[in-house]
């Protein structure tokens, strides 16, 4: 066939000739399960938080955050559905975030040759963690006022590095400048998180293995992030609209006041497995080492798992996931409804597990699974 | 026997509002409670009642402006006469005023009150656990003190405030208001309406929220068959 004879479009822009071929070549792996679907809904369900944030920065003043909350929720055309989409978008985009890193534990995706995938995962899961601690805080209700104030002392009370980086982020004590720099770095990091997402999925093609016989994107997988899509889409709609505040200190929907501090400074449902670890041990430096012990754990996990890379995750290992998922949830009702000593007795059980969990089980069961 | 079970389903429905229609004090109950919840605008209109003549007296609802009083069914002109009653430093209140806040500024509150300034209550209920249910326990939870008790100077005994002592006086009492609609105004119904009231004020939006989202939810069940009934007859064609 000549050049000529091609239809009149495609004769001069062939790019749409090879995006077809691109979206049919049968190179994709036939049965992968809705699960895999997770990291493009969750994309897409950031450009949507990025759109809805994009509307709230408009009318959002930092100088005046609480009360230009309110504004948008009463005074703005739909100002309360945006805000409620921005809300919620958070706890869907967390509960999907979770269930991926739960389901990389429970098939070992994080064995050779999927390390930099998982660290990238990681790294995404983190910065999800602080756009989301700063959006908190960005309410500008009556608790996270109170958690903003002891994150900043937190952080100018630790000496040398980690000081001057809390110097460096927050920009001082906590005062009137503080809030207008978290929302520019809110912002910036929630751009900065597609730059990560490029980075995933470039390490998720890289790794997928190339079928002879496989099927297409389009229209087998399209058809299935679709469904995916719909069934994310109905579980959204449910929570904006019947559920709307899930997971939240209802404390927080007050304004904040400088003089009385809340019977409870918990965050949302999303950063308590975070924020209750550190609870478990004393101390400002205490709280920072167990979160950063907590997550670093995460990142030492492939060698931490003695399994041989291609063996198929055995029943043991399954359980114990399954049982860390258990405890990651129990650890975050601990001490949801703020300090009690039953909270503080449970956090620092549950805790502990976490570690013993990483440290001791789990290269142990594995080293005796591959023998 | 599933037909006489879903028969018995269905009237059980039709007989639940008329229950509640009957008497909403024993237990109380609010239109607004529950998944599918919507406000009763004739129990907001007298708790507004209560609001103005007895709450706006100390307390400040500064999110609040006259004009949203729409939102509990109020006519223009109804709000332009509410508001004109109003004396702001500025003249009477307009339709765009906010609501009118007591106190020049928060010294002044706390001076009046011995240090404990009355919260704004523009989101009291969205702000405290428990919500509805929280506002009107503490409005009609005063009691006698229990004699080994001695109360903080300017408090008072309340059994269903954090720490049981109190600094706001009882608010209420029996007949402070005389309801348009005949209803008694009972201290129970008074505080049952001005929870209501309050609960509105803290989420004016619900039911417009609960209208949009009934749609969005069914028209997304719809979608989710097809879409999962697409994916399926398109697999089915790789083998």
């Amino acid at each position: 066939m000549s050049e000529i004879s091609k239809p009149w479009l495609q004769a001069r822009f062939p790019l749409l000739d090879s995006f077809r071929s691109t979206m049919t070549a049968p190179v994709l792996p036939r049965e992968k399960p809705y699960l895999a679907c997770l990291p493009i809904l969750i994309t897409g369900a950031l450009v949507f938080q990025l759109l809805s944030g994009l509307v709230l920065s408009l009318f959002y003043d930092p100088a005046d955050g609480f009360d230009s909350v309110q504004f948008i929720d009463r005074n703005v055309n739909y100002g309360w559905l945006i805000h409620g989409f921005h809300e919620t978008g958070t706890t869907m985009i967390f509960g999907a975030v979770y269930l991926s890193l739960f389901r990389a534990l429970w098939l070992r995706s994080y064995k050779a040759p999927g390390e930099i995938l998982w660290f990238i995962s990681l790294a995404q899961f983190i910065l999800l963690l602080v756009i989301g601690y700063l959006g908190y805080v960005l309410a500008d209700g009556a608790v996270s006022y109170w958690s903003l104030a002891n994150t900043v002392s937190g952080a100018f009370s630790l000496a040398g590095l980690p000081g001057g980086l809390g110097v460096w982020f927050f920009g001082g004590p906590d005062g009137a400048g503080t809030l207008p720099r978290l929302e520019v770095f809110h912002a910036v990091l929630a751009v900065a998180i597609f730059g990560i997402l490029l980075l995933h999925f470039a390490a998720e093609r890289g790794l997928a293995p190339r079928e002879n016989r496989g099927v297409g994107l389009h229209p087998y997988y399209t058809s299935q992030i679709f469904a995916a899509f719909v069934v994310y889409a109905l579980i959204f709609a449910v929570l904006v609209f019947f559920a709307p505040h899930l997971g939240e200190n209802p404390l927080n929907r007050g304004p904040a006041n400088p003089l009385v501090l809340p019977v409870g400074v918990t965050p949302p449902w999303y950063l308590l497995s975070i924020s209750n670890v550190g609870h478990a041990f004393p101390g400002t430096l205490g709280s920072v080492f167990a979160v950063v012990g907590r997550l670093a754990l995460l990142f030492a996990l492939p060698w931490l798992d003695r399994s041989a890379p291609a063996k198929p995750p055995g029943f043991l290992h399954k359980f114990l996931v399954f049982v860390l998922a258990v405890d990651t949830i129990l650890l975050s009702l601990a001490a949801m409804h703020g300090p009690s000593l039953l909270g503080s007795i449970l956090t620092v059980i549950f805790t502990a597990y976490y570690f013993f969990h990483f440290v001791v089980l789990l290269p142990l069961t594995t080293a005796l699974e591959a023998r | 026997m599933r037909r006489l079970f879903l028969a018995g389903l269905v009237l059980a429905c039709l007989a639940a509002p008329r229950v509640q229609a009957e008497d909403a004090l024993n237990p109380p109950r609010w239109q607004s409670e529950g998944v599918f919840g919507t406000y009763d605008k004739a129990a907001l209109q007298r708790g507004f009642l209560v609001y103005q003549t007895v709450c706006a007296a100390c307390h400040s609802a500064n999110a609040l402006h006259y004009r949203d009083l729409d939102g509990i069914g109020f006519s223009t002109e109804q709000i332009a006469a509410l508001a004109a009653g109003v004396k702001l430093s500025s003249g009477p209140a307009t339709l765009d005023d906010g609501f009118k806040n007591p106190y020049p500024d928060p010294a002044a509150a706390a001076a009046a009150f011995g240090g404990a300034i009355p919260p704004d209550l523009s989101t009291i209920v969205a702000a405290r656990p428990g919500g509805t249910r929280y506002v009107y326990n503490l409005l009609t939870s005063y009691a006698a003190a229990p004699g080994d008790l001695a109360l903080l100077p300017g408090h008072y005994y309340n059994t269903a405030f954090p720490g049981q002592q109190i600094a706001m006086p009882p608010p209420l009492k029996d007949n402070q208001v005389a309801y348009a609609d005949g209803v008694s105004a009972s201290t129970a119904q008074e505080a049952s309406d001005v929870a209501a009231f309050l609960t509105w004020a803290s989420a004016p939006n619900l039911d417009v929220e609960k209208e949009i989202g009934l749609r969005a939810v069914l028209f997304l069940v719809f979608l989710s068959f097809i879409a999962i009934a697409t994916k399926r007859k398109i697999w089915r064609e790789t083998v």
